[in-house]
C-alpha cells in the first residue's frame, strides 16, 4: 500500500518524463484531457490536467468533470509512474479498470510505451 | 477494487443509449448483409425468409442476453478477452480471439469489393476497374486511419439510421410496387427442413458483430447502457432485413440476385429506376464509412493491446505522430487488399457470408458456454442477469453449434448440395491462431524477456524507507522506538 507522498514522488517523475519528452509532446499535441484516478486500496484520489499533451497539474483530490477514470490500487499506480510495469498487462487481466473512450485508454498508454518502451 | 460501470461516475463524454443502439447495429449492417439476405433466399423458398430472420433474431435475443450478462461481469473493451480466458484458460481465449479478428478483415475485404462492384456497375465500367475502386477506398480508409481520423459518435449514429432507414424505405417502395407477387410466404420448412435450419442460420449472420458495441462499455454513460442496445440493434435490424427481403422477394426474380454482387442496386432499380439505384449506390457506400472506421478502429488497437501485452511481435505496437499504431493499421490493410483480390479474382463472395455466419455461430456457442462456466466461478453481482440462464446457456452451445455446422457445410453458390469449404476456411484459420499461440507467443515473449534482460533496467522506483515499508506491510512488526 502506498501512501500519497509515494504516490505525488512518482508523479513528479511521471510529469517530468512526459512533459520533457518531445516526441511523446508532438504525438499528444491535440490531447487535451482530465484524468481521474482512484486508488481502490487507500480510497486516494487525484487528478491530472493535460492540455495539448502537456500535464499542467496532478492536484490530489478530483478536479473538474473527467474524461477518464482509472481505479486500481495505490501499488500499480506508483509502479506505473515510476515506469515499471507495463499497464496494457494489468488492463487485460482487469487488474486496472478504466472509465473512458477507447481512445483515450490507448492514448493513456501510449505515454508509457513512448516514455518506456520497454517496460 | 472499483468495478467500472456500477459505480455512479460521470465522464465529460459519454454514450447513450442511441449512439449506443447507432454503434451497434452500424457495426453489424454492413454491405455484405445484402448478400446475407439473398444466401436465407437460397435455402428459404419464396417468400418465407420473412420467418426465418424473425426466428433468427428471437435466438440473437438469447445472445444479447447472454452478452448483457457477461459484459456486466466484465465491463471492458477487452471483454471478450477476459471471459473467456476466465471461462476457458487464456490460451484458448487468445487462439479463440485471433480468429474472430479475422472476421474483420473479412469484412472489411467484402464491403470494399462489393461497392468496388456497385460502383463500377452503376458507371458502366470494365470490370477489370472494380479493383481499381477497392484499391482507391482501402487507400483512403487507410490513409484517413494513420492521420487519427476517427468518426465522430454522433456522425456514426446519422450515418446508420440513415442507412437503416433508406433501406426500409426503398424496401417498403419495392413491397408496394404493382406488379410483383409474394409466393410461398409460409413455407419455411416446406421444401426440406435442412434447409429450412439453414436459412436460420444465416439469418444470424445478419446481426454479425452487433455484439461488439460491449466494447464501449468504459464510455458507456451506465451500465445499462449496453445491454438497452444488445437488445434493440437486433430489433432494427430484423425490421430492416426483413424489409429488405419482403421487397426483393417481391420485386425482383432470384435468378437475377443470386449471382449477383448488388442485390441492393436491383432493388434500387426495380422499386424507383435509375434514381432508386443511385440512391441504393449512396447507402451502399455510406455503409463503408462505419465498416471502415469501426473495423479498421476495433482491429488496429487489439493488435496494438496484443502487441504491448507480448502476445505479438513488438512491431505491431509501433505508433506514429498521431498516435496510430501504424504498422497494424497497415497490415490490416494489405490484408484487406490481399483478400478482396482473391474474391474478385474467384468470385467467391457468397463464401465469405457463409464462413462469416459460421464463425458468428461459433462465438454465440462459445459465448453461451463462457456464461455457463462463470456461472459457477464468479458469484458477484452484476447489472444484468439472464434469467434462466444456465438452462438458456446450455440451449445456447447447442443451437448455435448446430447452426455454425449448418452453415459451415453449406454450399453457397448452390443451396441444393454441401460443401465443407466454408468450414474448412475456419479450421484453417483456428489451426494458424492455435500453433501461432503455442508456438509463436511463446517465442515472442522469450525473445521480449531476453531484450529486457539485456536491458538490465533497473527499477525506477526508489526503495521504500524502512519505517514506511513495516507500516505499509502487516506482516512486518513495527520497530519499538
Amino acid at each position: 500500500m502506498a501512501g500519497w507522498d509515494e504516490l505525488d514522488e512518482a508523479l513528479a517523475d511521471y510529469t517530468t518524463s512526459c512533459n520533457s519528452n518531445e516526441r511523446l509532446r508532438k504525438m499528444q499535441r491535440d490531447w487535451t484531457r482530465t484524468l481521474h484516478f482512484i486508488c481502490s486500496d487507500t480510497d486516494d484520489t487525484f487528478t491530472m490536467v493535460v492540455e495539448a499533451g502537456e500535464i499542467t497539474g496532478t492536484p490530489s483530490g478530483h478536479q473538474g468533470v473527467p474524461d477518464i477514470v482509472v481505479t486500481t490500487d495505490s501499488e500499480t499506480f506508483c509502479d506505473m509512474f515510476w515506469g515499471d510495469l507495463n499497464p496494457v498487462a494489468k488492463y487485460l487481466r482487469g487488474d486496472i479498470a478504466v472509465r473512458g473512450s477507447q481512445e483515450d485508454v490507448m492514448r493513456l498508454d501510449a505515454i508509457s510505451y513512448v516514455i518506456w518502451p520497454d517496460a | 477494487m472499483t468495478q467500472p460501470g456500477t459505480g455512479e461516475i460521470h465522464l465529460r463524454r459519454s454514450v447513450g443509449t442511441a449512439t449506443a443502439t447507432a454503434t451497434s447495429a452500424g457495426l453489424a449492417f454492413a454491405a455484405i448483409d445484402y448478400l446475407g439476405v439473398v444466401s436465407i433466399m437460397a435455402y428459404a423458398p419464396g417468400a418465407s425468409g420473412w420467418l426465418a430472420i424473425g426466428i433468427g433474431a428471437c435466438l440473437v435475443f438469447l445472445v444479447a442476453g447472454v452478452f448483457s450478462e457477461l459484459n456486466g461481469l466484465y465491463p471492458t473493451a477487452a471483454g471478450i478477452r477476459l471471459y473467456l480466458g476466465r471461462a476457458l484458460g487464456n490460451r484458448t481465449a487468445l487462439t479463440v480471439t485471433f480468429t474472430y479478428m479475422t472476421t474483420v478483415v473479412l469484412v472489411i475485404a467484402a464491403d470494399a469489393f462489393l461497392i468496388g462492384a456497385a460502383l463500377r456497375h452503376v458507371l458502366h465500367e470494365p470490370a477489370g476497374l472494380a479493383y481499381l475502386w477497392i484499391a482507391v477506398l482501402l487507400a483512403v480508409a487507410t490513409a484517413a486511419n494513420l492521420r487519427g481520423v476517427v468518426l465522430a459518435g454522433w456522425v456514426q449514429t446519422v450515418v446508420t439510421y440513415v442507412v437503416l432507414a433508406s433501406t426500409a424505405v426503398v424496401s417498403i417502395i419495392a413491397i408496394f410496387h404493382v406488379g410483383g407477387s409474394f409466393r410461398t410466404p409460409l413455407h419455411l420448412f416446406g421444401a426440406k427442413p435442412l434447409s429450412g435450419i439453414q436459412a436460420i442460420a444465416f439469418a444470424l449472420f445478419l446481426f454479425a458483430a452487433f455484439e461488439w458495441v460491449t466494447t464501449t462499455a468504459e464510455e458507456a454513460r451506465g451500465p445499462k447502457v449496453v445491454t438497452r442496445a444488445l437488445f434493440l440493434a437486433p430489433l432494427l435490424i430484423w425490421a430492416t432485413s426483413t424489409l429488405f427481403l419482403l421487397g426483393l422477394s417481391h420485386l425482383v426474380p432470384f435468378a437475377a440476385l443470386h449471382h449477383s454482387p448488388y442485390p441492393q442496386l436491383l432493388l434500387g432499380q426495380a422499386a424507383l429506376g435509375t434514381v432508386g439505384e443511385l440512391w441504393m449506390l449512396a447507402i451502399t457506400v455510406l455503409t463503408a464509412l462505419n465498416t471502415f472506421n469501426g473495423g479498421f478502429l476495433v482491429a488496429s488497437r487489439f493488435i496494438y493491446a496484443a502487441a504491448r501485452e507480448g502476445n505479438l511481435p513488438p512491431a505491431l505496437a509501433r505508433l506514429n505522430l498521431n498516435a496510430v499504431p501504424w504498422v497494424a493499421v497497415c497490415a490490416l490493410a494489405t490484408a484487406s487488399a490481399v483478400l478482396a483480390a482473391v474474391i474478385f479474382a474467384t468470385g467467391q463472395w457468397l463464401l465469405l457470408v457463409a464462413v462469416g455466419a459460421t464463425l458468428e455461430a461459433g462465438i454465440y456457442a462459445l459465448a453461451s458456454a463462457s456464461l455457463l462456466i462463470l456461472r459457477r466461478k464468479e458469484q458477484r453481482d452484476r447489472p444484468f442477469r439472464l434469467r434462466g440462464g444456465r438452462g438458456l446457456a446450455i440451449a445456447g452451445t447447442i443451437i448455435f453449434s448446430v447452426f455454425g455446422l449448418a452453415t459451415g457445410l453449406a454450399d453457397p453458390a448452390d443451396s441444393s448440395r454441401f460443401s465443407p469449404a466454408p468450414l474448412l476456411v475456419i479450421v484453417v484459420l483456428a489451426a494458424i491462431s492455435a500453433l501461432y499461440v503455442n508456438v509463436g507467443v511463446p517465442r515472442v515473449q522469450a525473445a521480449t524477456a531476453a531484450r529486457r534482460a539485456a536491458a538490465a533496467r533497473p527499477s525506477r522506483r526508489p526503495p521504500r524507507p524502512p519505517v514506511a515499508a513495516a507500516e505499509s506491510d502487516p506482516t512486518v512488526e513495527p520497530m519499538e522506538p
